[in-house]
């Protein structure tokens, strides 16, 4: 068990096609995070779907946060800091599942990623580590 | 004296939910899931304990970026289900047990657990999923439920030598409540998925495995699994599986097995299922 906090984070970045949301993303995506959160309450997705900019314009994100969630861009999202549970607010609003908003971020469309699901899901070999290839 | 009679261990995804509110639970792809409960709610309905020390994780829907509390226990009288974006589950209020919760918060920070106290807050399906799967849609839940919400989404979280340790912790402040009750320690969530980016999808049915079979007996070994291993083998909200390790470390020096189930997939993710019982 390692309790060098910098060691403990380097190896998350050695992982595959992921984005572990540590701090550092916890900081950058405190108002996207916060902005999502604010999906929760019914008035708010009215007036949400009413005008998507109108109702961004009263948060402070960066124009890339808001170009991300105007595209629905969801691995963009993670990368600027946005996590899992609360982008799950955005595509919740829109009507779409779990499932299919997480085959947005894979390069499968929905049925083949429920296919692959239905198939035991995307196997650990060669998926564990960048550097390693296992 | 409280004591601690069985520990249950179960994923809590939220599509079990909507199978249950819907009526789709013997269905096609529901169906082997749910059979895989059957045996655990015939035995609870014989042996219904008074009140179920519910480990899970909040997914922003009572604590929003803002505020990010490694333990949390529940206090309070009753606990509503949660608006999660599509209105509250139709399920019962969750209605709490404050002196044993309050007699648990105050041994715990004695015994060196920081605990976060909370009175109010609405619990969302991370919770009232294992309700449902243990008891069906009964109108009103057979069980007093002590919420313990962990930080498994900004790390770190806590360690799963933590997890365990704090696990012996309650088991100790439940052996010193003067009253005679009938306590379970549940530890939901898991197993291996990945909700997010390219490697979505994730699941990993040996590991999990092995991972059920170190919680029988009186293996140590879990205790000691790092985050980077959950991570790399399960997939980022593998990671929930740390709050099995509560549970488990409750159940004492070693366990026995009652029960067990694995199911691929729910959606995006594997479920697994345990029926503990601490032997000496
Ligand atoms: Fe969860």
């Amino acid at each position: 068990m390692t309790h060098d906090i910098h060691a403990y984070l380097a190896e998350f970045d050695d992982i595959p096609g992921t984005r572990v949301y540590t701090a550092k993303r916890a900081r950058a995506g405190y108002q996207l995070n916060q902005f999502c959160m604010s999906l929760m309450k019914a008035e708010n997705r009215e007036r949400w779907k009413a005008g998507e900019d109108d109702y961004l314009a009263g948060w402070a994100l960066s124009d890339d946060q808001k170009a991300a969630v105007k595209a629905r861009d969801y691995n963009r999202l993670l990368d600027l800091g946005g996590n899992i549970y609360f982008l799950a607010k955005i595509f919740s609003t829109d009507g779409i599942s779990f499932a299919e908003a997480v085959s947005t971020m894979t390069d499968m469309d929905f049925p083949t990623y429920r296919q692959m699901m239905m198939n035991g899901g995307r196997p650990p070999q060669g998926n564990r580590s960048i550097k390693g290839g296992w | 004296m409280a004591r601690i009679t069985a520990g249950i261990a179960s994923s809590h995804v939220p599509l079990l939910g909507v199978a249950v509110d819907q009526g789709k639970s013997r269905d096609d792809y529901f169906g082997p899931i749910f059979a895989g409960y059957d045996w655990t709610r015939e035995w609870l309905a014989a042996s219904t304990p008074d009140v179920v020390l519910l480990v899970y994780n909040d997914h922003a829907s009572a604590f929003d970026a803002n505020i990010i509390p490694t333990f949390a226990i529940g206090c309070g009288e009753r606990f509503r289900p949660a608006d999660e974006g599509w209105g509250p589950r139709p399920v019962p209020e969750v209605i709490g047990h404050p002196d044993l919760a309050w007699h648990i918060a105050q041994s715990l920070i004695l015994d060196d657990f920081d605990m976060t106290i909370i009175n109010e807050m609405d619990v969302d399906h991370g919770l009232t999923v294992p309700l449902s799967m243990m008891f069906g849609q009964p109108a009103a839940w057979p069980v007093r439920v002590i919420p313990l919400a962990v930080n498994v989404v900004t790390y770190p979280v806590p360690s799963g030598n933590r997890c365990w340790a704090l696990g012996e912790a309650i088991a100790r402040a439940v052996a010193s409540f003067p009253d005679d009750l009938n306590v379970q320690v549940w530890g939901t969530g898991g197993m291996s998925h990945q909700l997010q980016g390219p490697r979505a999808g994730l699941l990993n049915r040996e590991w999990d495995n092995r991972f059920m079979d170190l919680l029988i007996g009186d293996s140590q070994a879990a205790r000691a699994i790092p985050h980077i291993e959950y991570l790399r083998e399960t997939g980022s909200e593998g990671i929930e599986m740390v709050m099995w390790l509560i549970m488990r470390g409750a159940l004492g020096a070693r366990t026995r097995l009652r029960h067990r189930h694995y199911h691929i997939p729910c959606s995006n993710t594997a479920i697994g299922h345990l029926v503990l019982e601490p032997t000496e």
